[in-house]
């Protein structure tokens, strides 16, 4: 019986004390102001992030995004008035942007891929232990930290038959009927680009996948080479399911970066010749900075940011599904 | 199933050397423990044997067949990993399964060997679910099941119950020994555990420092330890150790302790009259009695009951010395205790640490 009651007494302190951490107040007089205080509490907790992310971040994008709906041409001091969906208008009957749009596949996908295999296996060799290793993974790292504009002037000069010993070294194997500039070449020029953009980014995969490799715990391959698999299976079994995440986020991440990435293409071929390098960033640029129409820029660059906003949920999709099997 | 021979095998890693020569030879469907402190190289012998360590020198044949140069698929061994190492992104059918898959065998095969083997380890409801929707318990299941289905001359466990908890533990290591009681299969277990060694073992093989210290039955290692490790390391609470002479008087043989107290032994043994010797006890071996002839006084220290009886960690002129007692009124034991040493149950270890040997002569009786 007094155990009963004791029990109870516990529970209506408990309750007691619920309510206070509650924060309900016991007396109902209390002020609008100090009501209004307390609901704005989170909100004033989270105000400096949020003022922080809207000014830095949102702020530009907004303004951007409208030069889109506006004509805005820098040297025309007359300009700026709201044009509607004219830029679109004239963007669906460009030939040049469809040009454009096709590069920067062809463009994306090549650097994106060659990165990739390059990256795995080079992570793949420095992931088995040789004297050395700790150097070979700093040198490794070195092409990251070439300034994008230095690696494209240095690619350029490489090209370059003039000063550059590519084009003669191709032609003594017998690639080329003559030691010239293949930069300047309408059929092959992208790749002048493209070979540059993979040097410079082979040690981003390299580093992210070797990051990635070492975490794969030695037991598995120990317990497959037990079950009897071999170099082959063990890599197809275990290395790519574990690396699969990882994959699926380093791909996504630089196929964004790569399309919106026009500064090696700026500086080895402006978009020439005739057009044949012109990605859809480097056109952007171009109408921006040299034709100085703002508002069309800001229109191409809408599309661009709609077409990569797409791609870009349909990987992180692809990455739940791997990480929810893994 | 098959036999394994171990010969002279020793491993360097560079120019550290870990085992120092180890023969072994472990018959057809024995169950074999290689117990020993961390570092002491058991996991590295039962690698070697795997095929996941090269052998420096020495030879290890499976079924008379020599393997040192053969590769790990091609011993037909299974292994169970002390992490479990289930492969996170198959389901527990496939991991069972995945050696059977890699050899080709046919559908039918390994359905019929999964849900055998999964029957036999209460596994069936969980088939389909990954390792990570699995308790620890569970997964160390699935790793039995990978090792069984696939039928090897041989399983390997490298301590495979070290990850789970006490309860567990025992009840996996039950669930071990009828797995081998039912399938006969050669094993060879490593463990740091004693308790594991003692209870799963035909026969255990205590290492240190990379050499074999005594190989035999648990009741063996228990009963007449080859050295002071062994009897150090086998038995818990661990054996209490006292230095002493040797002497002999006429028809009998005695230890003298320091203080001039003559523990009477059961035989006599090959050993110099005044010889260092060191006397070797088992808690649970110590009498509590009143005051005798050979007896000795001890403080008490600390009294530790563990429910089925009581640890009294005592003070043996200022030595720790532990006594193991079923006898509840130990509970209330005052500030000193008298203990003494039934002569059949004392071992004897001379200078170097070995057993001592009994005498031939058998000069006196205890």
């Amino acid at each position: 019986m007094v155990d009963w009651k004791d029990g109870q007494l516990e529970r209506k302190r408990q309750l007691k004390v619920f309510d206070a951490t509650a924060g309900f107040p016991e007396s109902r007089r209390q002020s609008l102001v100090d009501r209004i205080t307390r609901h704005a509490e989170p909100y004033l907790y989270t105000a400096p992030a949020l003022i922080l992310i809207v000014t830095i971040m949102l702020a530009p994008l907004v303004l951007g995004l409208s030069y889109a709906f506006r004509d805005v041409h820098l040297l025309n001091p007359f300009s700026g008035g709201y044009v509607g969906l004219d830029h679109f208008r004239t963007l669906y009957d460009d030939d040049n942007f469809y040009r454009a749009l096709r590069n920067t596949l062809w463009w994306t996908g090549a650097s994106v891929f060659l990165q990739f295999v390059f990256g795995l296996i080079l992570a793949l060799l420095l992931d088995r232990p040789f004297a050395g290793r700790a150097v070979a993974q700093a040198l490794v790292f070195l092409p990251w930290a070439v300034p994008t504009f230095l690696t494209g002037l240095n690619w350029a000069w490489l090209f370059n038959p003039v000063i550059g010993p590519l084009p003669h070294w191709l032609y003594a194997l017998g690639l080329m009927s003559e030691p010239a500039n293949i930069l300047s070449n309408p059929q092959f020029a992208m790749w002048g680009p493209i070979i540059a953009n993979v040097w410079w980014g082979i040690p981003f995969f390299a580093i992210t996948l070797l990051a990635a490799l070492q975490a794969i715990p030695r037991d598995l391959y120990e317990a497959a080479a037990i079950d009897g698999a071999g170099a082959i299976r063990r890599f197809t079994s275990i290395t790519l399911p574990f690396l699969a995440p990882t994959i699926a986020i380093t791909v996504l991440l630089r196929t964004v970066w790569i399309s919106n990435f026009a500064d090696l293409i700026i500086v080895m071929t402006s978009g020439g010749p005739a057009d044949r390098t012109q990605i859809v960033a480097s056109y952007i640029f171009t109408q921006a900075f040299r034709a100085l129409d703002f508002g069309y820029a800001s229109a191409i660059a809408l599309v661009l940011l709609v077409l990569l906003l797409a791609y870009s949920m349909l990987i992180v999709m692809l990455r739940q599904v791997l990480m929810d099997r893994a | 199933m098959a036999s394994i021979d171990i010969r002279n095998v020793r491993k360097n890693f560079g120019i550290v050397s870990v085992l120092h020569g180890v023969d072994l030879s472990i018959k057809n469907g024995e169950f074999v423990v290689l117990v020993g402190p961390s570092g002491c190289g058991k996991s590295t012998l039962l690698r070697m044997i795997a095929g996941l360590e090269e052998v420096t020198e020495g030879e290890i044949r499976i079924d008379g067949k020599r393997v040192n140069e053969r590769a790990p698929k091609d011993r037909d061994i299974a292994m169970v990993f002390q992490s479990y190492a289930l492969y996170p992104h198959m389901n527990v059918a496939e991991n069972m399964s995945y050696g059977l898959r890699i050899r080709k065998a046919a559908r039918e095969k390994i359905t019929a060997a999964v849900s055998n083997a999964a029957r036999k380890l209460e596994l069936q409801p969980l088939l389909a679910r990954r390792p990570k929707a699995l308790s620890g318990g569970q997964r160390q299941r699935v790793a039995m099941g990978r090792a069984i289905v696939r039928q090897p001359k041989a399983f390997l466990f490298d301590e495979p119950l070290s990850n789970l908890d006490a309860r567990l533990r025992e009840q996996m290591r039950a669930e071990i020994k009828k797995l081998h009681r039912d399938l006969g299969a050669t094993s060879i277990y490593v463990t740091h555990d004693q308790i594991e060694a003692m209870t799963l073992a035909d026969r255990i093989v205590a290492m240190h420092e990379g050499v074999v210290q005594q190989v035999g039955s648990p009741l063996e290692l228990y009963d007449r330890p080859a050295n002071l490790f062994v009897a150090g390391f086998i038995g818990s609470p661990a054996m209490n150790f006292l230095s002493a002479r040797y002497e002999v008087s006429g028809e009998t043989a005695g230890a003298r302790l320091p203080d001039g107290t003559l523990i009477a032994l059961s035989s006599a043994y090959q050993l110099e009259e005044g010889a260092a010797v060191t006397l070797g006890i088992r808690p649970e071996h110590v009498e509590m009695s009143p005051a005798s002839e050979g007896s000795l006084r001890a403080t008490v220290d600390l009294i530790e009951p563990t429910g089925f009886g009581i640890i009294l960690h005592l003070g043996l002129h200022g030595l720790p010395f532990n006594v193991f007692t079923l006898d509840r009124a130990a509970l209330t034991a005052g500030p000193t205790v008298t203990v003494a040493f039934p002569p059949q149950h004392l071992h004897l270890f001379d200078e170097t640490g070995k057993r001592a040997l009994e005498s031939s002569l058998q000069k006196g009786k205890g």
